[in-house]
């Protein structure tokens, strides 16, 4: 500040001041307007920073479990790891440290990963960093803690709160064994117990097998010729695997912002629009128009954090109510462990914020362009001139057929086979929804100007039509934001809805055509032999289904990939029913013959990924060496994020050293009830054969199918929850729109009444002008949904996730959304004409008197 | 107080540049009152526009209290209204938000200029100290046009822009308004420049000039 200006800051100071206070006292005299700004910041912050809030609390959970990891090595050969391994690597001189990790199930049937490491190797800067630090308090950073006997089971602050027990308390496994006293350890992920080795490995059966040698990070030594480090993509990690799922939570949750910034957008043309008589009067008295704009700009700041900090603190709690419902369907789709409590960084603050408040500088964007451009001399003219109308028009047709042409462009634009992106299906979306919402008034306006001009006769009735149409015209610059927030929730409502039903529709069916089998067996993998051999004696089952599994790389010419592998019985009780989408020749029984003479089935996602197609050749790295065979057919494999190749179960025992997995059982048709209650009862017993193993698991075929239902509806739990407030939000756009310009609709219907049209009558017009003009959007909304309903199922979809569900369209939700939007009008509509209503002779005369 | 000198004006049109002042030269001295007459159109207001610095000349040079206005920046022509000027339109131009003291000590506050003391008494003597706490919507056109008078006065300027203050009202509202403007000018000491098409109005005035076509016609004293 220089000497001279110093003095003159605090009569500019004082002008300042007086005009802020003059600007803001407009909310005092409508106080309405406030509110729709408030509540349009406050629910697009609270959507937004909801999903955020879970995006961040799902991602710090990734990061968490991806601490625990990274790096490590593997065999070149692609046999497991072992001791012996170990013990080579450190007289080569690696800092390597052996973990073993697997699921363990408790005796109330929750099932947990454990980690099983050995904590004098482990090396510094992974999971035992801060544990070596010497503290040895509660938390349990002493590293012999683990070792000491009793030894330690530590686990995550989310974990001991969801298993709801107490530290030092000891857990009991399935089989009656005891773990290690529970101690907190805040950097583990949820849904993780780690333990000492030795611990977790007598837990899991796992024998002197390990699977994972740890490598210190920056490590320098060699590499022995036999080892390599691990893919950076082998076994994706829960943040890349999960990656499609939360870019469609953040979708939703910007759809959501967009809508409940279009309020505002409404909210501040229409506090400008009232303004501008005042703006020109403060310019006349002497404010200079820059002052104005920064006075405008430091009110949008102020507003904007009014509305938006309650607004963050609302996400928050929405995202506390939704968080377990997205956890358990990450839990289910990705097996990625999410807590259930929020866990939130600071950049989490700062960018809901930051986002909420950018958008509200763009919808106030047009406000502070307008004022700085104000026509001072003007004075009075407060209303835009019919022809300036048209041009706004004109100019909006042009942009929404703009935005169309791009999105169609984005649609037509050759992408590399196979390789659909996200990122350029959503910008697909977002372009053909803007574009929609822009056109959206242009063709409101030219169809009332059609019934306008279309009504024929001259009767009182046809009078007061024309009149109504004629109305609705003119209302329509100030409800098209309102009805643009209603146009995108009811498309995005109909598409998703649409989606959703599809995907559940196809899914059931999917499922039905996969879980042939009457029981499925899991038995412990030392007694599983015994078990088959005894099942195939038993004259209640009629065929056995085995199914194993295990991960390998599909080798290409361009790289490596991770695929899940699986071996099946083809017994016709499963292929008989078993779906594929593609097979040589379109000939399904030559591919499951394909199969049993030693081809390979793959996923629709590993097909879409690679282009592989019936016919071609694929190389799997197996223990004894590459594994080619030919490509049978593809099937589809919804829920399934990864690749997947299904090879016959004695391939993938003899090939790849496979674990035993679970069995299917089919039951001898006829079988009486008794019968089959004395086999579940025997299944559920430890088997004589097997020696000391426990008993094995049983599920019934109803039971996976309630939990994949259940998987299912959580999934999209949060999905419906989204769309559900979307347009919640609208209908508050539709009603705070409404609000703030009932006095002004008042005016002008005071003329009609002092013309001699009864109140009842103004009542109805009204309720009937916002009804059908919520109806024509929803008219226009129907196809945009189904549209919309396409690009998630044949585009997004397989982006997102690799597979494509088949189209279904749902018109009982059609009429569904029509009776919504008209209802969503006619309730918004409700308490300014209740006001119109109940306004007294008098109020009416002084506003017939003003218009 | 207020010079005009070889003042022009024209307005872009479809049909090509429409003149509206053509060469005009006045002055008020301080605590003069002059009134502005003529058929509609012949620029009275741009005139008054242009001395309020709401609006720029082609040419010419106009000086205020010793400023030049003509080559002067937006901001410094904004600081020039809020402290030297009070303008009165017809159309009053109140703020509906604010209450009826705080429409009268609008331009006074903005410009760092308020006189609780001078702006009570303009209440008073403007009959409008029972109604302080009124919006201007609950006032006639009358009073509202008296607290836009008080709202210019309010800021003691050096000189008073008022166009066709009492051409909205009745003719008693009127003759009630007229009276209390010159005799509020009167003993705040400012310049009055008034335009008007009432002979009679401008009658009560020291000086009269007509503008016909952009050009000012002789001047009539009274």
């Amino acid at each position: 500040m220089t000497e001279r200006g110093a003095p003159r800051l605090v009569p500019h100071l004082a002008m300042a001041r007086t005009a802020l206070v003059t600007l803001l006292s407009h909310y005092r005299r409508h106080p309405g307007q406030l509110a729709m700004l408030l509540v349009g910041l406050w629910v697009a912050s609270a959507l937004w920073s909801g999903v955020q809030a879970i995006n961040a609390s799902a991602r710090d959970s990734y990061a968490r479990a991806e601490a625990l990891l990274s790096p490590s090595l593997e065999r070149r050969d692609g046999a497991p790891l072992s001791y012996a391994d170990f013990t080579t690597l450190r007289r080569a001189g690696l800092a390597v440290s052996p973990l073993v990790e697997g699921t363990i199930e408790l005796n109330d049937g929750q099932r947990l990963n454990v980690l099983g490491i050995e904590p004098l190797s482990l090396p510094a800067g992974g999971i035992g960093e801060d544990r070596s630090a010497g503290n040895d308090g509660e938390d349990g950073a002493n590293p012999l803690g683990l070792l000491q006997p009793p030894g330690q089971t530590r686990l995550a602050p989310e974990t001991l709160a969801t298993l709801n027990a107490s530290p030092g308390e000891r857990l009991v496994g399935a089989g009656g064994e005891r773990l290690p006293p529970l101690v907190i350890d805040a950097q583990l992920p949820p849904g993780t117990l780690m333990m000492d080795i030795t611990r977790a490995a007598d837990l899991l059966e796992r024998g002197p097998r390990i699977d994972t040698l740890l490598l210190a990070a920056g490590s320098q030594t060699a590499l022995p010729a036999a080892y390599r480090p691990t893919p950076a993509a082998q076994g994706l990690s829960p943040g890349q695997l999960t990656e499609s799922f939360h870019l469609n939570l953040t979708a939703m949750g910007l759809l959501a912002l967009v809508v409940g910034l279009l309020i505002v957008h409404a909210a501040l043309g229409l506090a400008l629009e009232q303004r501008l008589g005042l703006l020109r009067t403060l310019r006349a008295l002497g404010v200079p128009g820059r002052t104005l704009v920064g006075l405008l700009a430091i009110e949008l700041v102020l507003l904007g954090l009014a509305g938006t900090l309650p607004g963050i603190l609302a996400g928050l709690w929405l995202a506390s109510v939704l968080l377990p419902d997205v956890a358990a369907s990450l839990e289910a789709l990705f097996s990625a462990s999410v807590g259930a409590s929020l866990s939130l960084p600071w950049h989490f603050w700062a960018g809901s914020l930051a986002i909420t408040l950018g958008g509200l500088a763009t919808a106030g964007l047009g406000m502070l362009w307008r004022t700085a451009r104000l026509d001072i001399l003007a004075l009075g003219h407060a209303q835009p001139s019919r022809a300036d109308g048209r041009r706004r028009y004109r100019r909006q047709a042009g942009l929404a057929a703009l935005t169309w042409l791009a999105a169609l462009g984005l649609w037509l634009w050759p992408t590399p086979a196979g390789t659909p992106s996200l990122i350029a299906g959503f910008a697909m979306v977002a372009l053909a929804l803007a574009g929609s919402a822009l056109g959206l008034s242009v063709l409101l306006g030219a169809v009332l100007e059609g019934l306008k001009r279309g009504l024929p006769g001259n009767s009182p009735r046809t009078a007061l039509i024309r009149w109504a149409l004629a109305d609705l015209q003119l209302q329509l610059p100030r409800l098209q934001l309102a009805m643009m927030a209603l146009l995108l929730a009811l498309a995005t409502n109909l598409g998703v809805a649409g989606m959703v039903g599809g995907f559940r529709l196809t899914f059931l069916d999917w499922l039905d055509q996969r879980l042939v089998a009457d029981l499925y067996l899991r038995p412990p993998p030392a007694a599983y032999d015994s078990w088959r051999d005894w099942l195939e004696t038993r004259p209640e089952i009629a065929t056995l289904l085995e199914r194993r599994e295990t991960d390998t790389r599909l080798i290409r010419a361009e790289g490596e990939r991770p695929v899940a592998l699986q071996g099946i019985s083809p017994d016709p009780a499963l292929t008989a029913s078993w779906p594929l989408l593609a097979t040589l020749n379109a000939d399904r029984a030559a591919a499951w013959q394909s199969l049993r003479e030693g081809a390979a089935l793959i996923n629709e996602q590993l097909a879409i990924a690679t282009g592989l197609a019936p016919g071609d050749m694929l190389t799997l790295a197996s223990p004894t060496g590459p594994f080619t065979t030919q490509v049978a057919g593809i099937y589809p494999d919804y829920g399934n994020p990864r690749g997947e190749v299904t090879l016959t179960v004695e391939r993938l025992s003899q090939r790849f050293a496979a674990k035993p997995g679970s069995m299917g059982l089919v039951l001898t048709p006829g079988l009486a009830a008794a019968d089959e209650a004395a086999l579940r009862q025997r299944l559920t017993r430890p088997l004589p054969e097997a020696g000391e193993a426990p008993a094995p698991s049983l599920i019934d075929q109803r039971s996976l199918h309630r939990q994949a239902r259940q998987v299912f509806e959580r999934t999209f739990a949060v999905t419906r929850a989204l769309t559900g407030l979307t347009l919640g939000v609208a209908a508050l756009a539709l009603f705070t729109g409404l609000l703030a310009q009932a006095r002004e609709r008042r005016a002008r219907l005071a003329p009609l009444w002092a013309l001699g049209l009864g109140r009842t009558t103004l009542l109805g017009v009204t309720l009937a002008q916002l009804g059908g003009l919520a109806l024509a959007t929803a008219l226009l909304a129907l196809p945009l949904g189904v549209a919309l309903n396409w690009a998630l199922v044949a585009e997004i979809n397989v982006a997102a996730f690799g597979w494509r569900l088949p189209l279904h369209v749902f018109p009982a939700a059609w009429v569904q959304a029509l009776g919504l939007a008209v209802l969503v009008a006619l309730l918004a509509a409700a308490l300014p004409a209740w006001r119109l209503w109940r306004a007294p002779p008098r109020q009416l005369l002084e506003e017939f008197s003003a218009s | 107080m207020l010079e005009m000198r070889d003042i022009r004006k024209a307005y872009a049109t479809p049909q090509g540049p429409l003149p509206v002042l053509d060469g005009v030269d006045l002055s008020l001295a301080a605590g003069a009152s002059l009134a502005l007459m003529g058929e509609s159109g012949s620029g009275k207001s741009t005139l008054l526009h242009l001395a309020a610095g709401l609006d720029t000349a082609d040419s010419g040079e106009i000086t205020l209290d010793g400023q030049r206005l003509s080559t002067a920046s937006e901001p410094a022509r904004a600081a020039l209204r809020r402290t030297r000027l009070g303008l009165v339109f017809q159309q009053f131009h109140l703020v509906p938000s604010l209450s009826v003291a705080d429409n009268l000590t609008l331009q006074a506050r903005l410009a760092g200029r308020e006189t609780p003391d001078w702006s009570q008494e303009l209440l008073t003597r403007l009959g409008l100290a029972e109604m302080a706490d009124r919006y201007p919507e609950q006032l006639s056109g009358g009073q509202q046009q008296r607290l836009a008078i008080g709202r210019a006065l309010a800021g003691r300027p050096a000189l008073l822009l008022a166009d066709e203050p009492t051409g909205n009202l009745d003719e008693a509202s009127a003759e009630t308004v007229l009276t209390l403007l010159l005799e509020l000018v009167r003993d705040s000491g400012c310049a009055l420049l008034m335009v008007t098409h009432s002979a009679r109005v401008a009658s009560r005035l020291e000086r009269r000039l007509t503008l016909s076509h952009g050009r000012l016609l002789a001047e009539e004293a009274r």
